[in-house]
């Protein structure tokens, strides 16, 4: 297992230490070293998701593509109202037809579990003083030393030598975790899907669990990790976080509450505007062409028409 | 054995899942469909989940793929999601 990651071990060990040599531009080479080697793991968390941005720009896409498919989705809606399943199935088939999935798929998250292995391995290594990829020497000896909070980036709650910062900063930490994602998940719910109907109230009734369950699960496993490990966690929740209210904000899902209060908005400004096209009004869209979206459809109806008859 | 494998899908269908909200982009989602796998067909059925999961990726486009029976050959469309 270890040979396999030690490619990784470089990856991630070289973005912080990167990060860490960069920042000594900022504070002052030999000072500051627990700031900057806080930021380094923050810098990380940067990286890897400005490099998951395309994949989220595409499925952003994919779901904007889906308003050409709204009359769609409703006749699907109402035809199987009793079915849950024929709904789901003939979604799916609609959007593959049309070759376009809002969907995101596990692989984001899939992608990232390595990294954040690789991240507890680093950082576990800092406690025990091994070195790995480009964490080694000075610099080892250095972000031995560093701290968040007055607490070890390397320590855990559970290690024998913590002291109480450490405990006060993981709790910290896993409450804002919890926090975090419970908020996230929450404005997902309330603002971002669309409408739930009697046949979701199972998902609701789950989600609700989870809200619950998340800070324990948080809890168990925060207690094991260090510090650093921690501050990626809390790091990429908040950047998580910031990414969807921006585009529930911005480019929300069709029927969610949040597009109809962003058509709501829109349609006040076009009448201020004087005819101010729609889509002018919104900068992300420009390089998306509607057209082709739209265009297609009259075709794949004809399409679906003939089927059904 | 597979009661244990698929004893943790549910576990990840209940406590996990939910936090991540609906994200598959095939119908059934890969977790009922590994289920349905290795219910139906063992250790093969793992590797056939393994080979679902690949394909749900962000450049895919989905679509409704059903395990099949082993006698029947027809799809398995037990149980919701």
């Amino acid at each position: 297992m270890g040979s396999i990651l030690n490619p990784l071990y470089f990856a991630v060990s070289w973005v912080i230490v990167t990060f860490h040599s960069l920042l000594g531009y900022l504070f002052g080479k030999d000072s500051h070293e627990s700031i900057k080697w806080s930021l380094s793991i923050i810098g990380l968390v940067i990286v890897i998701r400005i490099i998951l941005i395309p994949l989220f720009v595409k499925q952003i896409k994919s779901q904007r593509a889906l308003t050409a498919l709204q009359p769609h989705m409703k006749e699907i809606q109402k035809k199987h109202k009793d079915d849950r399943q024929k709904q789901s199935e003939e979604m799916m088939k609609l959007y593959k037809e049309h070759k376009t999935n809002p969907l995101a798929s596990c692989f984001p998250i899939i992608a990232q579990a390595p990294i954040f292995f690789a991240l507890f391995t680093v950082l576990n290594g800092i406690a025990r003083n091994a070195p790995h990829g480009f964490l080694k020497g000075d610099l080892l000896i250095s972000a031995q030393q560093a701290k968040f909070f007055g607490a070890d980036l390397s320590s855990t709650f559970l290690s024998t030598n913590t002291n109480t910062q450490t405990k006060l900063v993981t709790i910290a930490l896993i409450v804002f975790m919890s926090a975090t994602t419970f908020t996230t998940q929450r404005q997902l719910m309330v603002k971002g899907m669309p409408k739930m109907d009697s046949s979701n109230n199972m998902m609701l009734q789950q989600q609700k669990i989870m809200l619950y369950v998340f800070p324990i699960i948080f809890a168990v496993s925060g207690v094991n990790f260090p510090v650093g490990v921690l501050i990626y966690w809390s790091t990429t929740n908040l950047w998580t976080f910031g990414q969807q209210f921006y585009v529930i904000k911005r480019n929300p899902t069709p029927g969610s509450p949040a597009y109809e209060e962003l058509m709501k908005k829109r349609a006040v400004k076009n009448k201020d505007n004087g005819s101010l096209p729609e889509v002018t009004n919104e900068p992300g869209t420009t390089q998306i062409d509607p057209a082709v979206g739209q265009r297609q459809q009259p075709s794949k109806k004809k399409k679906k028409n003939k089927k059904n008859k | 054995m597979k009661k244990l494998i698929t004893s943790f899908i549910k576990f990840y269908q209940t406590w996990i899942s939910p936090a991540f909200g609906p994200r598959c982009k095939y119908y059934p989602s890969c977790s009922k469909y590994a289920t349905d796998a290795i219910t139906e067909y063992g250790a093969k059925g793992l590797a056939m989940a393994a080979w679902r999961l690949f394909r749900c990726n962000p450049w895919s486009h989905g679509g409704v793929d059903y395990v099949l029976s082993k006698s029947s050959n027809q799809p398995i469309k037990s149980g919701a999601n």
